[in-house]
Formats: structure tokens, C-alpha cells, sequence
């Protein structure tokens, strides 16, 4: 401990740090969490974090909901990748009611999740800059995300809480128009990314301000529980689409991107990875898609009798007016 | 230990809850186990399951042999006092925190139990059984497009004579489950 600022008299009953509430800030979600400082000088001494200010109570809401009710839900963990998380809820449905999805309602969602992928480490990898000061980077990228944005638009008719596919598979299948806008994407994104990653990976201001800040060292990351790409940015190289892979993961090649010090530097250089390898997936998929032959060719659903089906076909019936 | 199944493909055992410590350590320490990753911790609350109502579940993760499994403390709902993990594993201390704020499951030794994610004010544990969500036959919210009031639907007079009510409607659908 440093020597303290204020020199209180004995017995005083004031305190000689400031609490100070700083928040609440939004680092992923808007206004998620609040800091209470306790400051000495310039100095902060110790910080609570209170983390409940938007809590919204899906588990009880999801308690007496039809599973097909709680997927919008799902929208709102992280409105930055949605389909990611919508596709979790619909595998882990899936699991549980014994449904095996084909091949191209596969392939399929790992296009919609790398592009959430992208999506969202786009708007992490952009936003330090942003945080660094350097604003440019994140307009330019973000006129990207808008590429994506049209895509699911065309899929499902949603941008960003966007209720993606169904248990089984999608609600309707792709069309033309879809494909051609993916396409768009593929064909513009490399390069703007490219002139992105050129911008910032060696420049010397960015590279001051992110370097050896908020480092976590790989024991202390997973002592914590961290995954995805900030525990691989401390030096894991734990992918769980590698180690257990779901949704046809299996068929296809990727690197898994891994960092050594676990620090701003590092993260941004690992997302910054993962969008060349989510770019790389997508390709494969893609190709794989088109290879699919004959009525294998249109599979968009799997169809099954569940019990989502008896109680929608009773209520319907029940209650017409 | 006793209990052992694997549902879905994941092992999954239960032990007396006051070894928890000691399973957990165990699992932690051994060279060939090396369950080192704290996936999640969560509790579940099985009304009818008497002198045992809480369940305290750990997912543990062996991350260089690529296994998951499940342990699980059972406890009674009046004295829900388990032993922390906190020492063990960073991760659990706001899991706990959370478990404690929904479930009211008391760890011992936990450097700062108190409500994460609930106001400070709240004194009832919400995700508990015996407090049920929404009234559904309520009719303060009059909104016909999300089946509550107007012409039919839920708590109408319509719905109420001459279609099912939501007590046959919930019987029908367990014996819906009961076929599947």
C-alpha cells in the first residue's frame, strides 16, 4: 500500500477514500454493469461490480413457454451474433428430442454462424480501435456488417434480434437472392478486412495503447472459466467446434488461432484470425452445399412429430373462435 | 458416490453433499483426471423430492482428454448450507452467487454471498417451484395479438365456456409428453 493522501485526525469517523460510481457502462450489452471505486486520489483502491441492472428473467420466462417461443429469447444473450445463439437453442432442443438434422440444414447454419462470427468480432476488433481512438476503422468495417445484416434479412427476415431457423432446421429455405448476396459478401469483405488489419495490426499508436494491457495468463483464464477467444488469446487451444464438434463442424478445415500473453493485442489478433477462418468456412460450406445432389439438394427442415406440434395443433383447434 | 448415469452422453453421478469439497478436489487434483475447468454451476429445485429438494449441479470439463461430466449434491430445502468451491475455482464464485440468488442455496465459506443479479431488497428465492410465472388468465394486459384478452383467448369469457381452460389444456399436454 502506498501512503495515503488524506491525513485524517484520530478518531475521525470519515473515510480517507472516495467512492466513486462509475457506470452503468456498457461493455457488451448497454448498461450491464456498474463499478462502485473506492479512490484514493487518482488511485483506485478496490471495485464492486454490480452486474444486474437488465436482468430479464429468462429462465422464468422460459419455464412455462413452448420451446419455439423461448428461441427470441436467445436473440437478446448477445444482440451482436444472435443466430449463434439461436442455433444453440435449437441443437440443444434437437438433442433432447432425438432429431437428427440433414446434412444442408447444416451447412447451412454454420453459414449463418461464421457470419455471425464475423459480425461480431467486426464490431469487437473495430470498437478497440475506437476505444484507442482511431474512429475510421470502425465506420469503414461497419458498412460491412450491413452485407451481413441483409443476408439473414433474406433468410428470416430479421437484422438484429433475428429468430433464425426453427427446431429442425430453417422455417423456409434460402433463395436466389440469398446466395447472391452472400456471394456480394464473400467477393467484398476480404479485401476491406485486409486494408483493416493493415491499418491497425502494426500500427505504432494502437500498438502502445493495447500491448500488455489486461493481460491474463492462461491458468488464471481458465481458473475463471473464460472460453472462446479470450481464453485462446491466453494461449488454450480450446475450440469447442474442433474438440466436440456439432453441426457438422467435422467436415470441415480450419486453423484455431491461439495467442501468447493473453492481452488486448493478443485478443484483437486472434478475432482478427477468426474472421479469415469463419471466411474460409463459410467457402467450404458453400461449395459443399452446391456438391449436394438430387433432393438432398432442397432440404431445409427436418420434420417431426413433437410436442410442440400436439400442443399448437390443440390449441389451434380448440380455440377457433 | 452413487447414482451414476449418462444421459445424452455424459457421465453424470451424485455424492452426499457434504463430500462435495472433497469429490470436487479429488476430480481436481488427480493426475489422470484432471477436471480443471468449472463449465457451469446451477442448482434445481425439485419440490417433491422430500428432505432432498435442492439439487446443486457442477459441469466439470477435463480440457486435455476432452471430457465432460456431471456431479451432483442434493440438500434439504430447509438448511441449504453446502461448501464453497471458491477456493478451487475462480469461475464459481459469482456462479454461486447467482445459485444463491435464485435458489437461496447457502455456500459455506464464500468470501461474499450476496444477491448478484436480483435487487438487494428481494427476500424470496424466485426460481424456486412454488412461485409460478405469470398469472395466464390475467387480463390487466389487453392485447389480443399475443393471445391475452380481446375477442378469445386466454381469461375470456370466450375462452372459458366452450373451450379448454388452461388446467385441461396443461392436462392434456402431460399426457401429450407421456405418449412421447
Amino acid at each position: 500500500m502506498s501512503e495515503q493522501h488524506i491525513k485524517l485526525p484520530e478518531g475521525s469517523i470519515e473515510k480517507t477514500t472516495t467512492t466513486l460510481n462509475l457506470g452503468p457502462t456498457h461493455p457488451a450489452t448497454h448498461g450491464v454493469m456498474q463499478n462502485i471505486l473506492e479512490l484514493d486520489g487518482e488511485r483506485i483502491v478496490s471495485t464492486e461490480q454490480t452486474i444486474g441492472y437488465i436482468h430479464r428473467a429468462f429462465e422464468k420466462i422460459a419455464e412455462r413457454r413452448p420451446l419455439y417461443q423461448i428461441t427470441t429469447l436467445t436473440d437478446r444473450m448477445n444482440y451482436c451474433s444472435s443466430p449463434i445463439n439461436n442455433m444453440g437453442w435449437h441443437l440443444t432442443c434437437e438433442k433432447l428430442l432425438g432429431v437428427k438434422t440433414p446434412k444442408r440444414v447444416d451447412y447451412l447454419r454454420i453459414i449463418i454462424m461464421e457470419l455471425a462470427r464475423i459480425g461480431d468480432h467486426l464490431i469487437c476488433n473495430s470498437i478497440v480501435g475506437v476505444d484507442a481512438g482511431a474512429y475510421t476503422g470502425f465506420l469503414y468495417l461497419m458498412q460491412y456488417r450491413e452485407l451481413i445484416y441483409e443476408i439473414w434479412e433474406e433468410v428470416c427476415g430479421s437484422r438484429l434480434t433475428t429468430n433464425i431457423g426453427r427446431i429442425g432446421g430453417f422455417e423456409r429455405n434460402f433463395n436466389d437472392i440469398a446466395f447472391q448476396k452472400l456471394e456480394k459478401f464473400l467477393k467484398e469483405y476480404p479485401p476491406v478486412l485486409k486494408e483493416f488489419e493493415n491499418l491497425f495490426q502494426r500500427n505504432r499508436i494502437f500498438m502502445d495503447r493495447t500491448k500488455g494491457t489486461g493481460a491474463i495468463s492462461a491458468n488464471r483464464a481458465l481458473n475463471y472459466g473464460f472460453t472462446g477467444p479470450n481464453l485462446r488469446a491466453a494461449g488454450v487451444d480450446y475450440d469447442v467446434r474442433v474438440h466436440t464438434p456439432y453441426s457438422s463442424y467435422e467436415d470441415f478445415q480450419f486453423n484455431i488461432p491461439v495467442g501468447t500473453t493473453g492481452d488486448n493485442y493478443d485478443r484483437w489478433l486472434v478475432r482478427g484470425q477468426e474472421m479469415w477462418q469463419s471466411l474460409s468456412i463459410i467457402e467450404q460450406a458453400f461449395v459443399r452445399c452446391r456438391s449436394l445432389k438430387g433432393l438432398k439438394q432442397k432440404y431445409f427442415m427436418r420434420m417431426f412429430l413433437n410436442i410442440i406440434c400436439r400442443r399448437k395443433k390443440m390449441y389451434i383447434q380448440k380455440w377457433k373462435p | 458416490m452413487n447414482g451414476f448415469e449418462e444421459p445424452y452422453g455424459m457421465l453424470t453421478f451424485k455424492a452426499p453433499k457434504e463430500l462435495n469439497l472433497k469429490v470436487l478436489n479429488f476430480l481436481y487434483d488427480d493426475d489422470e483426471l484432471k477436471f480443471r475447468f468449472l463449465t457451469t454451476l446451477g442448482a434445481v429445485h425439485y419440490p417433491n423430492n422430500k428432505g432432498q429438494e435442492l439439487a446443486v449441479v457442477y459441469h466439470l470439463h477435463n480440457l486435455s482428454d476432452n471430457v465432460r461430466i456431471r456431479f451432483k449434491v442434493f440438500t434439504d430445502i430447509d438448511q441449504p448450507d453446502i461448501y464453497t468451491a471458491t477456493g478451487l475455482f475462480s469461475a464459481a464464485n459469482w456462479m454461486e452467487r447467482e445459485t444463491y440468488d435464485f435458489y437461496g442455496v447457502n455456500f459455506i465459506g464464500h468470501p461474499n454471498l450476496k444477491r448478484i443479479l436480483n435487487v438487494d431488497e428481494m427476500d424470496y428465492f424466485p426460481m424456486r417451484k412454488e412461485y409460478p410465472l405469470e398469472d395466464s388468465t390475467r387480463t390487466d394486459k389487453d392485447d389480443e395479438m399475443f393471445g391475452r384478452g380481446g375477442t378469445f383467448g386466454f381469461g375470456t369469457e370466450k375462452a372459458a365456456v366452450g373451450h379448454a381452460t388452461i388446467a385441461e389444456a396443461d392436462k392434456e399436454d402431460k399426457n401429450g409428453r407421456d405418449i412421447l
